[in-house]
């Protein structure tokens, strides 16, 4: 392993255009994840055709480059203006932004980029260390109703989080997957819920809604607050954590970084469900369960440390089986296919160099994290300064070209402001934004795995269920969404004693 | 009644008609698929009956506490505006600057990018509370730079161009000055 590591550490440095690519993609990822209405995936989306023109090994070590880079970035616009810069950075707005309004912004920022390079550094040794292990035994034990089983999972926890009550947070969740199923339906190809449209045929591309339901629905929160005049500037901050109070979230960072990785692993799943159930998984052992929502630090060390630890994991289906965790990771496929490879098992033995080049690149990429980060996150903790209404518009602008880019359609731009009207209804109506986003990011791959899974199970549910995994996994799930609805009958119950 | 008040009630008939919505729509793609069983219909239904489940049980939980957050929830938005001066004027001034961005997208096929986003820049900020000429034009001409700069000179990446004479002609001309700069480097 070491010598394929130093191999592929020789080649990413021995050439000045691949070292040129490198820099490019590490600090484009941090800055497009960084810039408010814009993420990873707008800078993805417009460098696509350029890869073309590249090396395979070039092309697909600036995406990777750009997925670690931008994941973290994507933390900063979390924490300081509740916009995530990527789904899966919106669990460490939940303490994250409160931080920021208590006059924390720089605590919690450099937080997240420990924390980010932490995470992406283990997964990326743990990545080198065991993709061909680890993917032989996902083939034998992961399939579509573990994957189902897990979307089930990520469900029940994005439902216990965010939402005033359960019943709001099931409703967040539901509506989602009600959004997911507009288009061709996964298995037949069968149009649904396109009302005549011809674009709506491919369904809501999820960037728009993401950007619609998170950045949009913020800028008008704020905007109603100026208007009704209870507006406050963020307040600036540049104080990093230290050490020691950094250390008392060991466990914290352990975990994660495990939860984090399994959940990278999975085909399909990806850093956004990583990040929710790393979250989910602090709440859920932490013995101060009430200060999270408030601006509790582990908050934003579990999730951050979770969607990085899943970028180095997602790579190990993407290389392993060809199947891609993520929007990002699927846009590589597409730089696989320009240059006529198919990711796959035997990318192993045609294209090693290939294999290790990259993973030198997001090992150096995580690492860089910490150093190019504490630098940036100086300069880029300022932008508090910047007036809201000078800052508005430019973040709908961008907004309004990262959701354009993706497809070069109107409608998604459309789609983008309408989803920022009916976030900013449910945000004032105590529903959840994350949960809304997570269903629609989950509710294709969960039909998908569903019918998959009962095809090979000839609808057997038993059969189904008597899968050890997958059993575990509704068994988690079933008891998050229980335990739930169990207090939200109790303060039925309590109160009507009362009364 | 409890402490539910009309607000719920309009709340939980706009979620069941969104449901009713959904399910009459159902019947227009009710085909078998072959090799699927279960059909196109079946887990948005599913989706629907749930919802409709949740519907009521949050009926109940408003029934028995109003519109109090349960407790030990994390990570709700506190959007509150309680005691904020909620004069005409401020709902007219939130209501434009929530419908603006509609106007903007609808105009970006006609009119297109380059012509549309002075324009939605400047009336945003003015919506913002920026009187100050100088400051709106200012910004709105350093926020037009930057992002063609950014996304037309840097990146070429490809934004509405328009289909109206004369925003058509003024993306054309923007797209020429583009070709003329990198021919220059």
């Amino acid at each position: 392993m070491i010598d394929n590591f130093l191999a592929g550490s020789a080649a990413l440095f021995g050439d000045p255009i691949t070292i040129l690519i490198f820099v490019f993609g590490v600090i484009g990822g941090m800055l497009f994840g960084a810039i408010p209405g814009v993420s990873m995936l707008t800078l993805a989306a417009i460098l696509l055709p350029f890869s073309a023109g590249l090396e395979p090994a070039q092309g697909v070590m600036l995406f990777a480059v750009i997925y670690c880079t931008g994941t973290y970035g994507g933390a900063i616009t979390a924490i300081l203006f509740n916009i995530p810069g990527a789904p899966e950075n919106a669990p460490t707005a939940f303490d994250g932004y409160p931080m920021t309004k208590q006059g924390r912004a720089g605590k919690a920022v450099g937080a997240a980029v420990l924390c980010s390079a932490i995470g992406g550094t283990a997964s990326a040794l743990l990545m080198m260390a065991a993709t061909e292990p680890l993917a032989k035994w996902a083939i034998r034990n992961i399939g579509p109703p573990e994957i189902f089983a897990l979307v089930f999972f990520g469900c029940a926890v994005a439902s216990s989080v965010g939402g005033k009550t359960i019943w709001k947070g099931w409703m967040s969740v539901l509506l989602g997957l009600l959004v997911a199923t507009v288009g061709q339906d996964p298995v037949g190809g069968i149009n649904r819920y396109n009302f005549g449209m011809t674009d709506l045929a491919a369904g809501i591309a999820f960037v728009p809604a993401i950007l619609g339901f998170f950045a949009v629905s913020e800028i008008f929160i704020q905007a109603e607050k100026r208007a009704f005049g209870k507006y406050s500037a963020p307040k600036l901050d540049v104080n990093f954590p230290t050490f020691l109070e950094l250390w008392k979230y060991k466990i914290a960072v352990i975990r994660s970084i495990f939860v984090g990785f399994f959940c990278g692993i999975l085909p399909g799943i990806g850093a956004t469900l990583a990040a929710f159930m790393g979250y989910g998984e602090a709440v859920r052992w932490s013995k101060d369960k009430e200060s999270f929502g408030k601006g509790n630090l582990e908050g934003v060390i579990s999730s951050e440390t979770a969607n990085n630890a899943a970028t180095g994991a997602a790579m190990i289906p993407l290389l392993a089986l060809g199947l891609p965790g993520g929007a990002l990771t699927a846009i590589m496929v597409a730089v696989f296919q320009f240059h006529d490879m198919e990711p796959g098992p035997l990318i192993f033995y045609n294209s090693p160099e290939l294999i290790w080049v990259v993973f030198a690149a997001m090992f150096y990429a995580n690492v860089s994290i910490l150093f190019i980060g504490l630098i940036e996150t100086k300069t880029i903790l300022q932008l508090l300064r910047i007036p809201f209404h000078f800052l508005a518009p430019m973040i709908l602008m961008l907004a309004s070209i990262g959701s354009y880019i993706g497809r070069g359609l109107v409608l998604d731009v459309m789609v983008m402001f309408l989803a920022g009207m009916i976030g900013f209804l449910l945000r004032r109506s105590g529903y959840s934004i994350p949960g809304i986003v997570l269903g629609i990011i989950l509710g294709k791959i969960g039909e998908q795995n569903f019918a998959q899974g009962m095809q090979m199970v000839h609808y057997d549910l038993v059969t189904y269920l008597s899968r050890p995994i997958c059993a575990l996994l509704i068994l988690a799930g079933a008891i998050t969404l229980g335990t739930g609805v169990y207090k939200a009958l109790a303060a039925n119950r309590t109160k009507a004693k009362r009364t | 009644m409890g402490k539910l008040n009309t607000s719920h009630l309009i709340e939980a008939i706009i979620w069941l008609a969104i449901a009713a919505i959904f399910f009459i729509y159902s019947f227009e793609f009710n085909q078998k698929i072959e090799i699927y069983k279960f059909g196109a219909t079946a887990w948005p239904r599913s989706i629907l009956l749930l919802l409709v489940l949740v519907i009521i049980g949050n009926l109940f939980y408003q029934r028995a506490n109003g519109s109090k957050a349960q407790l030990g929830r994390v990570g709700i938005s506190e959007d509150d505006l309680d005691g904020a001066d909620k004069s005409l004027s401020s709902f007219i001034n939130i209501g434009s600057f929530i419908f603006l961005p509609l106007i903007f997208a609808w105009s970006l096929k006609p009119v297109g990018f380059y012509a549309a986003t002075p324009v939605f820049t400047a009336l945003v900020i003015i919506l913002l509370g920026e009187r100050r000429p100088k400051w709106i034009i200012g910004i709105t001409l350093f926020i037009y730079a930057l992002i063609i700069g950014l996304f037309m000179v840097l990146l070429n990446a490809p934004l509405p161009q328009g289909t109206v004479s004369p925003f058509y002609d003024f993306s054309a001309f923007m797209l020429r000055m583009n070709t003329q700069l990198q021919h220059l480097f």
